[in-house]
């Protein structure tokens, strides 16, 4: 499935960087609240059901499976972090330049 | 906040899928609320002061507005945040539907024809207005097929453009419809119809209410693209309601000459062009019974509205992929209806209470470009 519309995608501040660190920073914070929701649902039910106490989780220590779970999902979280600069890269693999947007704009009200 | 009703075909979310989407949501409605407010704060103390000390006069058109506006930091955070989370609701619901896209096509495959039909067509061409640009930033748009009997694209509508509304398109996505029925009920109590087209119909969420409203009228629906034929016949058919979807463009269809009494679009007309809103116009005459009449429910057109709101309503045009959204705004649709060959006295524009935001208060929210700011839908009819 295609992840990046295809279109230009336009530049708001005057160094386009900027605008990739924004996007950066919006998947973080995605991210980080998406994680706050899993942690709350498992307090909550871990605490209904009096299952687990803090010291249980400050005192857990993987195993090599587990570990090798984590490292996978980290691999397909950061991927998602840096959504932006793939798809900067799809433009630029596609040859997408400015003018380009401009252009479809031009010809469909014409 | 109320949820989307989990039909047969709408894709499941996983805890953080979900979490990922309940934080777009989230978002969008923050920036529509809290921080897209405060254009106008910077336009009125900033903006237009400096534009009015260069030329002695205020703004008089949106892109006067936009030329200001451009350099302004907050509009920059603004419009790179709005950007972003446009992109991030695609990407969290591609990732869900890429997921589980195998299951998705069988259940469509399980559903089948028990009541209504479906009929591709592989040798349609895909119009340039859709295959130009991947419209409103939805990646492969309406009509790219990765797999066989692709779904991918209907499954990601569907579940973006609640996320999208806010859920204030009504559990099923349908108050386009809804709103729509409402009007003709009232207006056209008597009336029934016995044929009705729904022109564009992408996931067929609009096109449903009708089936309901008219239950002797045999109800067809057009789109261009098959992945969203695909899904929306199924879920048609999980949901109970008989339409005969298939793949035809707009502008010029297979159906006889005088074929329905009514034919209706939602939202379509922006995602055309200036050339395909001529010809759909036409082929709405020549499909027409006399004594039918056609409805488009569009968001707003930009005449008489202030050059601040119409810079703010257009900046989909330049921002997310609608590349006709401004465009189509302006158009004189009266005199377009007229040279199709309908009776300029036979035509109309008003505007169309939302039949989800009649029955609650105080919801509208108006994000940007939205559907129309919310609360109500501009109607554009005309009667053969």
């Amino acid at each position: 499935m295609a992840r990046k519309a295809k279109g230009e995608r336009p530049v708001f501040f005057h160094d386009p960087q900027v605008d990739k660190l924004l996007a950066i920073t919006m998947a973080l914070a995605g991210e980080v609240s998406v994680l706050h929701e899993r942690l709350d649902t498992l307090e909550r039910l871990a605490e209904a059901k009096g299952l687990i106490s803090r010291q249980e989780i400050e005192s857990y220590r993987p195993d090599e499976q587990v570990r090798e779970e984590r490292e996978r999902w980290r691999t397909e979280y950061i991927a998602r972090v840096l959504r932006v600069v793939r798809e900067e890269l799809e433009a630029v693999e596609r040859g997408e330049v400015p003018e380009s947007y401009e252009t479809v704009v031009r010809a469909v009200s014409s | 906040m109320s949820t989307q009703l989990q039909h047969d075909m709408l894709p499941h979310a996983t805890h953080d899928e979900l979490a990922r989407q309940n934080f777009v949501q989230s978002l969008k409605v923050y920036l529509a609320s809290k921080v897209s407010p405060g254009n106008k704060v910077v336009y009125e103390q900033r903006a237009k002061p400096r534009f009015e000390q260069e030329y002695k006069r205020a703004p008089q058109t949106r892109h006067e507005v936009r030329r200001v506006m451009t350099d302004e930091p907050y509009y920059q955070t603004w419009s790179a945040l709005q950007r972003t989370s446009q992109e991030m609701m695609w990407d969290a619901v591609a990732a869900s539907v890429e997921r589980q896209l195998p299951e998705l096509i069988a259940r469509a495959k399980r559903n089948g024809n028990t009541v209504g039909s479906l009929t591709l067509n592989p040798d349609l061409k895909i119009p340039a207005y859709h295959t130009a640009v991947d419209i409103h930033c939805m990646p492969g748009g309406y009509h790219s097929e990765d797999v066989t009997d692709d779904v991918a694209a209907g499954a990601v509508y569907d579940r973006a453009v609640y996320i999208y509304a806010v859920s204030r398109l009504g559990a099923l996505n349908d108050d386009l419809g809804q709103s729509l029925v409402r009007y003709l009920k009232e207006t056209h109590p008597a009336w029934q119809p016995r044929k009705i087209l729904d022109m564009g119909c992408s996931v067929g969420h609009s096109t449903l209410p009708f089936v309901d409203a008219y239950p002797e009228a045999e109800v067809y629906a057009i789109d261009v693209g098959a992945p969203m034929l695909r899904y929306a016949h199924a879920r048609a058919e999980a949901l109970g309601k008989c339409v005969h979807f298939s793949q035809q463009n707009a502008e010029h269809t297979n159906f006889a000459d005088g074929s329905f009494d009514l034919i209706v679009s939602h939202i379509l007309l922006h995602e055309t062009s200036s050339a395909a809103v001529r010809n759909i116009m036409r082929e709405c005459y020549r499909l027409l019974t006399p004594g039918g009449m056609m409805v488009h429910l569009e968001a707003p057109q930009y005449h008489g509205m202030e050059p601040y709101a119409a810079f703010m309503f257009d900046w989909d045009t330049y921002n997310n992929n609608e590349p006709f959204w401004g465009t189509m705004r302006e158009l004189d649709l009266v005199a377009l209806a007229a040279t199709a060959g309908f009776a300029k006295e036979k035509t109309f524009q008003t505007f169309v209470p939302s039949a989800w935001q009649a029955t609650r208060l105080g919801t509208s929210r108006f994000q940007c470009g939205d559907f129309g700011g919310g609360g109500r839908w501009f109607m554009f009819a005309a009667g053969k």
